[in-house]
């Protein structure tokens, strides 16, 4: 994982910003960016405990090094004159030895350094300590030359550094005018350059705390029967491929840009939040996806993977229809066949889904057992794949299931949060302090939250169905009320009776409307990083009300759950505060529900 | 369950019956099981209804669904067990999803079930690799934890599955859910041989066998058959007698 530097800190709020960096560096020499070594000892002290602590010297004595070192006190020295050998032997701490690159006779001299850590930037034109200018980063390839102790500086940006790290693989990287405007840092650049140069990584470590692979926490596993095993180990391998696999990624992407219409606005709320009177409200506008919802970022991915690994059959499940017709539409559009399970009460209330589904060539079975609802079109869905599990992929709508569904379905998703945070960075300069999001199998709301768990200072809170209300007994609320057990693939939280027997979720939105939550999710609820509340049937539908007003958007009936629960949150909130609301998807495929229930709506 | 090993080395077929445990009512189970052992079946594998049973093929699901309108329990199923007045002769093997389990926790069920005079247990959504979260408590209990292979399980599992396992192998014989067929794939004999080279333990084929017609395609390649479907229907339409000819057509000794 490359380490990332900022450099050339002189005041609070960049020092601050540069939190999620590695390290951070204090200009001692002549130039615009200096501080004395009482300044840098102010600053630093508001760093983490793990930051480095970087000094930066031009043909200083060895004095002012040691003094510098033992005030601030830095960890780590970086030389930019034509310091001798004998001096940097004297420094106690590690030793960074800086080079302009020229032409390959330069990164010659880079081998015969006694540094610790080579730093390569392009010629200094204004002072010695970097000019900001591009060099030539392939003079670095094919070259001998031990990559571990390699820092790249020199005309890095947020939009260059993914390139610059892929092709040099550094330690580190090293920023300083590349994150400034007019001559000053700049907080939303230093946060953007951090996020470019390490998003990979951050998810990478992430993941580690996946243990054993497959389970988040207790939650997790592979619980399926034997027959689909072997399915289920392949397409873990398939995936683990697909994911390290740029070519994997550049398609994936071409197609959500070029076929759903990525990347989706953050939309500012003026009339959401001037009502609400609390923070400033933003929209993240996945309604504006092709097919309508969040879903087909998802069936996009899946359906890349199912051809890669050579199937062209597709079987799933569908609620709402959302993931139905996502999964026809992408169908259509590889020419790959498309079986899907809805429940008979969903089929009802969804109907325009369903002839949407069947118009784009799918065929839609119906599912007439236990309450014809979602958990028992998934129940329909796995046996279909275990009679047909040779040549079908099962492309399942939500982070549930077996490993690595879970897993896949967040990585396909997080493209939300991703995006959000890129978007809330530009738009505010730092993140949100609070995200909402509709939690069924909770697709929409991992993907949302994924790339937002590791900053603490957001509050992530996910919204589930309580239906007629949590204390009835017609609710999907399982984070409320459900508790471990295992149901398709995963042992996950559910809505059970004392005897294990699973019950049946009620909602008036199909697609909350589901006795389960993705293991990942029931994870974060233990462990308090997320929050869950539920939200009833009639505050989801007067929310369809107000927002339909408000902001000229109508959203989905899984989506309201979400704006109640923000205009809750936003209550004790105050203007300066940031709140984000992932809109999941439109409101078409509800207007039948809608028009029947806000009947005679003036 | 070292009858089954006996049985196999006597050169016989097993004849395993699966029934729906509480299907017509709880009383419904003790005489069953006392029906079946009188009639020779070998073993008695005593189902626990689930509400998602996704292994299952719709008469097992429908089976469970009546059984759990009477609202039948993993727990009532044990106690009725723990009450039988007769001799029970066969080993019983309790078939259970694993949800139930955790629900009534995995160390309590397993002493239960020892209490209800079980054998073994199969847990059809409980893979190998996550075996532990049951099998360190059946061992404590000498319950056998009995596994599965499909034509879909490949090579190298197949090997290490076969070198652990215990009481009986389930060979599954169709890629799909329970419930009857007319015909079994080409394949199977193959895979089931195969099965029997690597076993330990006896083999038995099982989903999908309703008819002399399975039984003599597969009975020079396994040592047993599981019968499911087709017997859970005949004693809901109360017509038992119609499965004698095919338990015969099993356990009673071929000369070739
Ligand atoms: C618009 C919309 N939002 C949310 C959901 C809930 O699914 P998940 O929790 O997987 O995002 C659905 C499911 O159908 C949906 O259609």
């Amino acid at each position: 994982m490359t380490r990332v530097k900022i450099c050339g800190l002189m005041e609070e709020q960049h020092v601050k910003a540069a939190s999620q960096a590695d390290a951070i560096g204090f200009v001692f020499a002549p130039s615009k960016r200096r501080v004395s070594v009482e300044r840098a000892q102010e600053l630093s002290r508001l760093a983490n405990n793990d930051m480095q602590r970087i000094g930066v010297f031009v043909n200083a004595s060895y004095e002012e090094i040691d003094e510098a070192v033992k005030t601030v006190p830095l960890t780590m020295v970086q030389l930019h004159g034509d310091e001798p050998d004998e001096l940097i032997r004297r420094i106690d701490v590690p030793v960074i030895q800086a080079f302009s690159i020229r032409s390959p006779d330069d990164v010659e001299k880079l081998n015969n350094s006694i540094a610790d850590y080579i730093l390569v930037d392009a010629p200094g034109t204004d002072y010695r300590g970097g000019s900001g200018h591009v060099f030539d980063w392939s003079l670095l390839e094919n070259v001998n030359l031990d990559h571990s102790r390699l820092i790249l500086a020199g005309g890095l940006n947020k939009d260059n550094v993914q390139a610059a790290i892929s092709q040099t693989t550094p330690f580190m990287v090293d920023v300083s005018s590349g994150v400034e405007t007019a001559g000053r840092k700049d907080e939303v650049k230093i946060q953007q350059f951090i996020l470019q140069a390490k998003g990979d990584s951050m998810e990478r470590t992430q993941e580690k705390t996946i243990d054993p692979v497959g389970f988040f926490g207790r939650y997790g596993g592979q619980f399926v029967p034997e027959t689909l095993m072997k399915a289920v180990k392949e397409l873990e391998a398939a995936y683990e491929d697909a994911k390290n696999d740029d070519e994997f990624q550049k398609e994936y992407h071409h197609y959500l840009k070029e076929y759903v219409g990525r990347e989706q606005p953050l939309t500012f709320a003026a009339r959401m939040t001037e009502a609400w009177g609390g923070p400033k409200i933003y929209l993240k506008r996945e309604d504006l996806n092709h097919t309508g919802a969040h879903k087909v970022n998802n069936a996009i991915g899946q359906a890349l993977l199912a051809q890669r690994m050579g199937k062209r059959k597709i079987v799933a499940e569908t609620g709402a229809g959302q993931h139905g017709v996502a999964t026809a539409t992408i169908c259509a559009l590889f020419d790959l066949d498309c079986v899907v399970f809805m429940g008979e009460e969903d089929i009802k209330r969804q109907q325009l889904n369903v002839f949407r589904m069947k118009l784009l060539g799918a065929r839609v079975e119906s599912v007439t057992k236990g309450s014809g609802t979602l958990k028992d079109a998934v129940n329909e869905a796995l046996r279909y794949w275990v009679t047909n599990v040779e040549d079908t992929h099962y492309l399942i709508g939500s982070a549930l299931g077996p490993h690595p569904f879970p897993t896949m379905v967040r990585d396909f998703q997080s493209v939300i949060g991703k995006e959000t945070k890129r978007q809330i960075l530009e738009k505010e300069g730092r993140l949100p302090d609070a995200i909402v999001a509709c939690v069924g199998g909770g697709s929409n709301a991992i993907g949302m939250f994924h790339p937002f768990v590791e900053d603490a200072s957001v509050r992530l809170i996910g919204a589930e169905a309580a239906g007629a209300g949590v204390d009835t007994d017609r609710h999907a609320a399982t984070l409320t009320k459900g508790s471990e057990g295992v149901l398709h693939g995963a042992m996950m939280k559910i809505l059970q009776d004392d005897a294990g027997q699973v019950q049946e979720a009620h909602s008036i939105s199909a697609g909350l409307d589901y006795p389960g939550i993705g293991p990942e999710h029931a994870h974060l609820a233990d462990n308090g990083r997320v929050t869950y509340e539920a939200i009833t049937d009639d505050e989801a539908l007067a929310s369809v009300i107000e927002m339909s007003r408000l902001e000229g958007i109508i959203p989905a009936l899984e989506t309201a759950h979400a704006i109640a629960e923000a205009k809750k949150q936003a209550q004790s909130m105050t203007a300066d505060e940031v709140l984000v609301i992932c809109v999941s998807g439109r409101g078409d495929k509800d207007m039948a529900t809608y028009a029947e229930k806000l009947e005679g709506l003036s | 369950m070292k009858r089954l090993a006996e049985l196999k080395q006597a050169g016989h077929k097993a004849f395993v019956a699966y029934i729906m445990a509480g299907d017509g009512g709880i009383e419904k189970l003790g005489e069953q099981i006392q029906y079946l052992q009188e009639r020779g079946v070998t073993a008695i594998e005593v189902g626990i209804p689930f509400s998602d049973p996704v292994a299952d093929g719709p008469t097992i699901e429908a089976a469970g669904n009546r059984a759990l309108d009477k609202g039948i329990t993993l727990e009532k199923v044990l106690d009725e067990m723990q009450r039988f007045d007769f001799e029970v002769k066969v080993p019983l093997v309790i078939m259970t999803y694993l949800n139930p389990v955790i629900r009534f926790g995995a160390e309590r069920f397993t002493q239960e079930a020892k209490k209800a005079g079980a054998s073994g247990v199969i847990i059809p959504d409980l893979p190998f690799e996550h075996r532990q979260l049951i099998e360190p408590f059946a061992k404590q209990q000498e319950l056998v934890l009995i596994q599965l292979v499909t034509l879909t399980t490949i090579e190298s599992r197949l090997e290490e599955i076969l070198k652990q396992a215990e009481g009986f192998v389930y060979a599954v014989t169709v890629t799909g859910i329970t419930g009857t067929r007319d015909d079994l794939a080409e394949e199977v004999g193959a895979f089931t041989r195969k099965v029997r080279e690597l076993s330990p333990v006896p083999v038995y084929a099982g989903f999908g066998i309703s008819k002399e017609s399975h039984v003599n395609m597969l009975r020079d390649d396994v040592d047993g058959f599981i019968v499911g479907s087709a017997i859970v229907q005949a004693f809901h339409e109360d017509r038992i007698e119609d499965l004698e000819p095919l338990i015969d057509a099993v356990t009673i000794p071929h000369s070739v």
